[in-house]
Parts: C-alpha cells; structure tokens; sequence
C-alpha cells in the first residue's frame, strides 16, 4: 500500500505572463517503509511533487500510483478520502487548526474518519505520549512553541496509523535543537511502525537522516542515491 | 491625499465593501421607493376623499359638522358663495343644503340624504356630476328634478324620467314633502357614494325644506392642497365683515371636515417609520461592523503609522473619511437607483394585491402613482448616510486609545 | 458520516467565537431585525383581528343567510321565511355556536327635530346575545326585553344628532312590501355606543314581532346570521349550511359579504411575510459579510482541513454551521425580546389620538398586539431559509478552494 510510484508527471504553473515549470517528467519508485528526503532550492519541485502524491495536486499529466490506488484519476471527494485514511501531512508551518486544544487537534482527523470516542481520545493521548508532549493535552497552538506544535502535527499525521507521511519542509521554522527533536521523531517512527517518509528540505542537517536521498532542480529529479544515515536516532 | 489613501482603503476588501454599499444601496432604493409611494398614496388618499364630494374648505354654522341639524343653516348661502368667489379670485366656490328625507319610488322606499346644490358651480367643487352614467346633470336652480347614484337607483328600481316621492321635514319642523324627476344617473363605481347620493337643485331645496335662502354649507375648492392655508386666512378674515345673522360661521379646513383623513396618515406613517428605522438600524450595524473590522485587522498597520508620527486624531479621521466616502458612494447609488424605480413607476403606477379593497376605503384608483420629490428621494438615503456616519463613530475611538508599541506587536 | 459532523459542528461553534466582536454586533442586529419582526407582525395581527372582530360584530355573523334579491336590493320585498326542516336542523347542530334571524330593512328616523336615514333591525334580544351582536354598551336606559318590546334602542351618536333623548318619542318609516309607507311612533327606551361611531349613527335596535308587524310581514325576516366563534376557517363548515339551505337561499361566509375585511386578512399575512423577508435582506448583507470575511481570514486553515482529508461538503458544512449558529442564537434573543416587550403591551396600545383614522379602517381606539406562535414560526423560517441561502456562496467559496493555493496564502 505505501509504496509509491510516478511516472513521467508533469505539471507547469502560470504565474503573470510567465509559464513555471513544477513538473518535468518526473519518474520516481519509493519502497514500502522508506524514509526519503527531497532536496533541491526553492522551486525545484520539491512541494509540487509532494502535493501530487499526496493528492493535494493533480499533475497535468503522468501518473502516481501510491499502494495500489491511482491517484491522478481520483475526484476531488475521493482525493480526501485518500488523505483522510492512508496520508499524513506535516506542513512547515500552520499546522494547527487555532481554536482546537493539542488533543483536539490530533483528535479531529479521527473524528472525521468517524472513530469512535473512546478508542479516539486513546490513541490520541498514546499518540502524544509517543511524541513526547504528555501534560500538554489542553493546550492551544498559541500557546506552545514551535516544536511543540510541529510534535502535535506529527501525532495528528500518524494518530491514525497512516502507511505514508509526507512532511513539506517541516522543520524550516524550528531552531536546531527542536529540529533534531523532530528528525529523531520521524526515524523512530519509520524504524518501530514501518511508516514511509517522504520529507522535502533544503536544510542538511535533515538530509543527514535520509537513507534515499532526491536531489530536484527545475521540476527535474538531478541525483537520487542511497545513503548510510550519518546521523543516528538517539534513543 | 488622505481622501485618496481612504478611497484606496476602501477597496482593500472588494467584496467586504461592495457588500456594506449594497447593505446602504438596498436600503436606499427601499427608503425611496417606499417613501415616495407613501407620500403619493398620502396626496391620492386626500385628493380621492376630497375631491368626490368634500372639498377642501366648507363655510358652516358652529356645530354643524358634528350636529347636522337643519337649522344650523348659513343664511344667504349663494351671496356668500358669490362673495367668496370673489374674495378667492376662485369660480370653484359652491352652496349646499341637505336634509335626510324618505325617498319612495314606486316599488320602494329609502331614507335617503338630500343634498340642495348649485348646478352652474358644484361641477367645479366635486368630482360626482363629472361621473354622470346616464341623462344629464341638474340645469336651473328651481327646477323639480334630481340626479343620484347607480346603486341607489337599483334599489329604489328608477330609471331616467321616473318620479320619486320625498317625504321630510323642513327646516322650522314643518312637513315637507314633494315629487321630482330623474334627470341622470351618477355612477362612480365607489359602492357607498353611488348609494348615498341625491342631488337636487338647491332652491329648490330651500323651498321644500323651508330654508329660505339658507343653505347648510358653502364648499370651496383650491387649485391645490397647498392653498389651503392661505385661504382659510382669507375667509377667517371675511366672516368677522358680514352681517349679524352670519357671525354663528365658521370656516373648517379638510382636516376638521375629514380628521379621519390625516389621522389616518399619521397611523400610517408611525407604522412606516417604525419599519424604516429598523432598517436603518440595520443598516448602521452593518457598517459598524465593517469598519470595526477594518479598523481591528489594521491595528498592526497603524501601530506603525503611529510609530511614524501620526496622531491618533489623523487615524481616527483616515477611518471616519472612509467611512464617509463608503456611505457617500451608498448614499449616491441609492438615490440614483431608487430615482430610476420610483420616476418609472410614476409613469406606470403600482398595484399589490388588496389593494383594490383598500383604495375603495379612500375614493382612490386601484394603481398608485409614487411622488417624485427631492423630499421623497433624499429624506431616507439621508438618514441611513447619517446613521452609517454614526455608526462609524465607535471604530474610530478605538483608535484614539491605541499604544503604537502595542498595536505592533498584535497578530 | 456521524461522527465528521460532530468535529464540524465543535470547530464551527469555536470559530464563531473567535471574533466575538463582531459576532457579537451581528447578533445584535439579527435580534433587532427577529424582534422587529415579531413586533411588527403581533401589531397587525392585534390590527387585522380586531377589524375583523369589529367586521363579525357589525356584520353580524361569520356566515349569513340571506333571500338572493336581498344583498343587491336589501327591501323587505327580499325577505325569508324563518329556518325551518333542514336547515333549522343544521342551525341546532354543531359547529353552529349560535344563530339569530333578524329582520334588517333601511328606514328614517324622526324626532321632533331632525331626521336621519338609519338601518332598522328587528331582532330577538335572546338570540343576539349568544351571536355577539348586542351593542357594546348600553349607557343609558335599557336594552329589548324581547322580541315583542315596544321601544327602540339607539345609538348615542344619533341620539345627539336627533337631538332627542332616553323617553323621548321617535317615528321610524319604512316600507311594507306593496310600497306603502309603514310608519310608528315609539320611545327611545336605551342608547348604546359602539367602538365605531358609524355603527352609533346606523343601527336602530327594535324588537322583531313589533318591527314584522310594522311591516306586515307576518313571520319573514331578513337575514339569518350564524356563528361557529372561529373566523379563519369558516370555509370548512359554511357548505353544509348551504347545502341544507337549498337553491332559495343565499348563503355566505364573512369573507364574501365583507370583501374588504377578507382581503385584510389575506393582505395582513401577506404583508408580514414581506415584512420580514424585507428586514432579513437588510440583515443578510452583514451575514453574508461576516461569513465572507470569516472565511477570508481562515483561507489558509481551510487548506489545512482540506489537506488533511476534510471533503468539501464538510468544509461547507463547517461554514453554513457557523451561519446556522449565528442565526439560531440572534432568533433566540430576538424571539426573547419580542416576547418581553409584547407581553406587557397585550392589555392594550391606547392609539385613541388617531382613532378616527384607524375607525376609517374599522378599528378602535385601542391596539392589541397578538403574540401568536405561527408568527414566531414564520420569521423563525424565514431567517434560517434565508439565512442558509445567503450563507451558500461564502460557504461554496470556501468548500472550492484550492488546497495547495490556501495553504501558501500569506
């Protein structure tokens, strides 16, 4: 279910009079239980590929095909079944919904999926022990800090045990410490749950933790190689 | 350049701001075209109710409005209509006398209102005789004949050329009883007139009812409402001039001969101010609640404008500018568009359903005609640029009390 | 599905607070706008109901029965005979709650002074009773004994214009059905008066033997007037009386014999309908505001729900909840409100200084406003259908943003 497989995506973008290219064939195989980084500067298509997997985007032509599902021929209601039962999403920032408590929040995806009650506050509360934010429940985003609210955003995306989670720039505004907290969290959970990563970045210190490494430029995929993680998870 | 920095303002939120004109513009076009229909119907109620038989001023004797009574007479009623003809520069001056009396045909008997008129001048006074369906209206001040309405000659089963028996009593409590003829039908298609109307020449009149030459009103029309003031001053000035037996008169505008009339335009127009406050009120909330929202997602902004130098004082004024040339544009359209609806319907008229049965009440047509009036067009879009202008006023004290260093630092 | 909604439904009720300010003013406003609603819709109904009841009691009767000459020639030539067989079984039987006939011609009154044209009834002063259709209020002498009493009962409006008094002798003349004059003289033994002073100056009260004797016209009467004491449903009952009314016999409900109090009523709801629908557009356009810019201010949060696999009927469901929020809580304030100001006014809104304008519309000189739930109802419909409706587009806006877009919103 959670591997991944593009072929030839494309997909070009208007900005004003100009024509930006996001996708260029991009052709791209992502193993079960992999923990992949993509990397490359700002728009080399990092995002745009992220979203299309995930279904945020359609590509305008090719095809991903994540499990056993195609994706790109899926309606917009079906794209959020998609997201709602086999994705999680950490985004670089906003990842909360403001007017709902640390547990809501991991909650609410749950509860949409129509989880019932009982089973939903348990492995919502496990889910935050998991992340390292026990006694924090009943507070809101504002009042956590970053990392604080990135570690909520990691518990919603894999409270209900999805197969892929895909996290576009999840640490560009956290400082180095709360970085690595994050990284550290995202390889155990790869490591004890068998969950797949796919983790856009820019930022080295988070290439690091990467065992399949994809380098992006211009909508083009310039290097993908496989790598001993240099740095371990702490345990 | 703080107009042109408010105007650009304005248009940071299209949609907040076309919204809240559009709030102001309905209500506008509402306010406009509910007023003028208002005041037209208003002018259509008193001229309907005035112009078919009461006239704008009558000349009676002290409690004969109220008392009706036979001797309550004018005495010399046609010299006095002549002097005030005179005195008016007006011909639309006319003396009546009326008297309740049983009305026997051959077949029935009603007892009916006799009203003596003058038939050179009641044509000019009341609308009635213009309505004639059949034969033709009275000639001659003496002559034994009479006109009546449509509805009264089917009850008594009277055609043109039949005689009709009335038996009364005159004026010193003598019998009065005497036959005339059908000489017209009258039928204005309004139920309760075309069944209360008899018209017979007033000396007639005076000599079956022993009225001598009195008569029991003189009915004066003006050209138009207006006048009405004006002439009622004359008169009052004329009375005190005429002779001993005629000092008892007293000269009663439409308001007195009809209070109904305008008391029923002010019940109508309390209940019609209360709707058209409620959507002022609404209105202004709608543009409280815009501009506090304004205000409140710029506080960011102003702290630093603060920071740079600006009073609070200008801040306050940049908001109430904004909310002026919001209200103006509002303010503008609604007219505009109010003007457009309202000078179309002048031309077309306007109808809703029950409306027949309503303007029966009154003598009106079943269409109503709005009146196209500055007073009309302005005096509702006015009072919602007012209550918006108004409304603006608490956004912008908030802005007198702004720290700039806390204002920066707000989300 | 369950489930999802209860997640909407909690994030629409915090979002709504969120801002409360301006929650607050919009609420404010749809409490204005229900109350004014109500309040104005209980001030017509207190209007139209006692036209009505003023009509029914001058009529009098919610359904009559006349001779079918009688209505466009109302002669004692046009008279009937008394209920009898069929339709006096019906008369007997429910729902009729009561009945009178009457004998109802146009006849002058003299006194040694003047003399005016009046309408004279026969009546049964047993029978009347019952119907409601005695006078309002006999403020000097007596009203009929019976039907055989000798007297006439009067208005007081008339009595001044006759310039005659209680004890005083008056003659009235009519008609008998060769045309010859029927005349009698008789005494004023009571003067009413009546909420209208135009009923005080038309109706003389006289007993009906005595009135069917003037006339010669042994038992027959005029009218025959019936009441089931409730006026909005006369349609549902009035064909039975006509069906055993026969072919002789003209029979009609109050909303044909008084086509201008029929339509009232009709125009009455129709026009609180418009009322209403009028004071909810001036509301919706700060609805419609509020949602715009509650949905502008969370674009990026939207994107957030929909990345996280919120469908867009769920987004839309969030938004219209908010709306439905605001809405529910502005109707109940505003119902609150209507109820607290109208409770105290229902012993009466005294209007007597524009009496004689409202008497030109048959209504008296006290308003009592009517508090009725359908009114309630009605505004209460027509704020959430409405309210819903004008909340469809920002809710639509919001359910069709692009989610990636939404999310790089800055």
């Amino acid at each position: 279910m959670s591997s991944i497989s593009c072929k030839d995506l494309c997909k070009t973008f208007r900005q004003g009079e100009e024509v930006i290219t996001g996708l260029d064939h991009v052709c791209l195989d992502i193993e079960e239980g992999a923990f992949v980084c993509l990397s490359g500067p700002s728009g080399s298509g990092k995002t745009t590929l992220l979203n299309a997997m995930g279904g945020l985007d359609t590509p305008d032509s090719g095809e991903i095909i994540v499990g056993e599902q195609r994706v790109d021929q899926l309606d917009k209601a079906e794209l959020a079944d998609m997201r709602l039962h086999h994705i999680g999403f950490v985004f670089q920032a906003y990842n909360l919904i403001p007017v709902l408590s640390a547990r809501e929040n991991v909650e609410f995806v749950m509860q949409v999926q129509g989880v019932p009650a009982r089973q939903r506050r348990q492995q919502a509360q496990q889910v935050l022990n998991e992340v390292g934010l026990t006694g924090l429940e009943s507070r809101l985003p504002a009042e956590m800090s970053g990392g604080q609210q990135q570690r909520v955003a990691v518990a919603r995306a894999i409270a209900n045990q999805p197969a892929l989670v895909l996290a576009d720039e999840p640490t560009a505004n956290l400082d180095t410490r709360s970085a690595a907290h994050l990284m550290d969290l995202f390889v155990t959970l790869n490591r004890e749950r068998g969950i797949t990563f796919v983790i856009s970045t820019h930022d080295v210190r988070v290439m690091a933790y990467a065992r399949r490494l994809i380098s992006m430029r211009d909508g083009m995929i310039v290097g993908d190689e496989h790598q001993e993680p240099r740095v371990m998870a702490v345990e | 350049m703080t107009w042109l920095l408010a105007w650009r303002n304005l248009w940071r939120h299209t949609r907040r701001t076309w919204l809240t004109v559009g709030a102001m513009v309905f209500c506008n076009v509402l306010l406009v075209f509910l007023i003028s229909l208002q005041l037209g119907s208003y002018q259509m109620m008193i001229d309907g109710s005035l112009s078919a038989f009461t006239g704008h001023i009558q000349i009676q004797q002290e409690g004969y409005l109220d008392g009706q009574r036979m001797r309550q007479s004018v005495p010399d009623a046609a010299d006095l209509a002549s002097q005030v003809r005179t005195l008016l520069g007006v011909e639309t001056v006319a003396a009546r006398a009326e008297a309740f009396a049983l009305a026997s045909s051959e077949e029935r008997s009603f007892g009916i209102l006799l009203t003596g008129v003058q038939p050179g001048y009641e044509p000019g006074v009341s609308t009635f005789p213009g309505l004639l369906k059949e034969g033709r209206y009275l000639q001659g001040a003496d002559a034994r004949e009479i006109i009546i309405g449509s509805v009264l000659a089917a009850n008594l089963k009277l055609a043109l050329g039949d005689e009709l028996t009335f038996l009364g009593s005159g004026r010193d409590g003598s019998f009065a009883a005497a036959v005339v003829v059908v000489v017209g039908i009258v039928d204005s298609g309004i139920t309760e007139l075309d069944r209360n109307v008899a018209q017979v020449p007033l000396g007639w009149f005076q000599q079956v009812f022993a009225m001598g030459d009195h008569g029991h009103s003189v009915v004066i029309r003006v050209p138009n409402l207006e006048q009405v003031d004006a002439a009622v001053a004359d008169l009052d000035a004329l009375l005190p001039t005429l002779q001993a037996d005629q000092q008892q008169l007293r000269v009663l505008d439409w308001d007195a001969l009809q209070p109904g009339l305008r008391q029923a335009i002010t019940s109508d127009m309390t209940s019609a101010w209360f709707m058209y406050a409620i959507l002022i009120v609404l209105v202004a909330f709608s543009v409280l609640n815009t501009q506090l929202m304004s205000v409140l997602e710029r506080t960011r902004e102003f702290g630093v404008m603060l920071a740079l130098g600006m009073s609070p004082a200008r801040l306050a004024r940049l908001v109430a500018m904004e909310t002026l040339l919001m209200s103006g544009l509002g303010l503008a359209l609604g007219v505009l568009l109010g003007a457009l609806l309202t000078v179309y319907l002048s031309y077309a008229g306007f109808s809703y359903p029950g409306m027949d049965e309503m303007a029966a009440r009154f003598n009106m047509s079943a269409l109503m005609y709005p009146q196209v009036s500055p007073l009309s067009l302005l005096w509702g879009p006015l009072t919602v640029f007012c209550g918006a202008l108004l409304a603006a006023v608490y956004p912008a004290l908030r802005l007198l009390r702004l720290q700039p260093v806390a204002a920066m630092r707000a989300a | 599905m369950h489930g999802s909604l209860t997640a909407v439904a909690t994030l629409a009720w915090r979002n709504l607070w969120r801002n409360h300010r301006r929650t607050l003013i919009m609420l404010m406003a749809i409490a204005i706008g229900v109350w004014a609603m109500i309040f104005m819709s209980a001030l017509m109904r207190g209007m139209t109901d006692q036209m009505v009841r003023n009509g029914l009691h001058t009529l009098p009767g919610e359904v009559q029965i006349h001779h079918r000459e009688y209505r466009s020639d109302p002669s004692v030539v046009n008279s009937m005979e008394p209920p009898s067989g069929a339709l006096l079984q019906a008369l007997e039987g429910p729902p009729i709650a009561a009945w009178s006939s009457r004998v109802r011609v146009p006849a002058v009154i003299a006194s040694e002074r003047s003399t005016r044209g009046v309408t004279l009834l026969g009546v049964d002063p047993a029978a009347e009773g019952p119907l409601g259709s005695l006078p309002d209020e006999i403020i000097q002498g007596r009203f009929l004994k019976d039907a055989d009493d000798r007297g006439v009962v009067i208005g007081a409006s008339l009595a001044r214009r006759l310039e005659t008094r209680l004890g005083k002798r008056v003659v009235i003349m009519s008609q008998d059905p060769d045309n010859n004059v029927a005349d009698r003289g008789t005494r004023v033994v009571g003067i009413y008066r009546a909420r209208l002073s135009g009923t005080e100056d038309r109706f003389v009260y006289a007993g009906r033997t005595v009135i069917q004797g003037m006339l010669r016209i042994d038992n027959l009467v005029s009218e025959v007037a019936l009441t089931a004491d409730d006026y909005r449903h006369v349609s549902a009952w009035y064909p039975r009386i006509e069906a055993a009314a026969g072919d002789e016999l003209e029979v009609m409900p109050w909303t044909e014999l008084d086509t201008f109090l029929g339509t009232m009523l009709g125009v009455q709801d129709g026009f609180a309908l418009i009322f209403m629908v009028v004071v909810f557009l001036a509301l919706s356009f700060g609805l419609v505001n509020t949602l715009v810019m509650a949905v502008f201010e969370r674009v990026r949060e939207i994107g957030l729900m929909q990345a996280l696999g919120m469908r867009p009927g769920l987004i839309m469901a969030q938004i219209l909840l908010e709306s439905l929020y605001l809405l529910c809580l502005g109707l109940l304030l505003g119902n609150v409100l209507a109820l607290v100001t109208i409770k105290p006014l229902e012993a009466g809104i005294d209007i007597s200084s524009v009496a004689q304008g409202m008497e030109m519309m048959g209504m008296g000189a006290t308003l009592y406003p009517v508090l009725s739930v359908w009114d309630m109802g009605m505004s209460t419909a027509v704020v959430v259908i409405l309210g819903l409706l004008a909340s469809l587009t920002p809710a639509w806006r919001a359910a069709r943003l692009d989610p990636v877009a939404a999310l790089n919103e800055t």
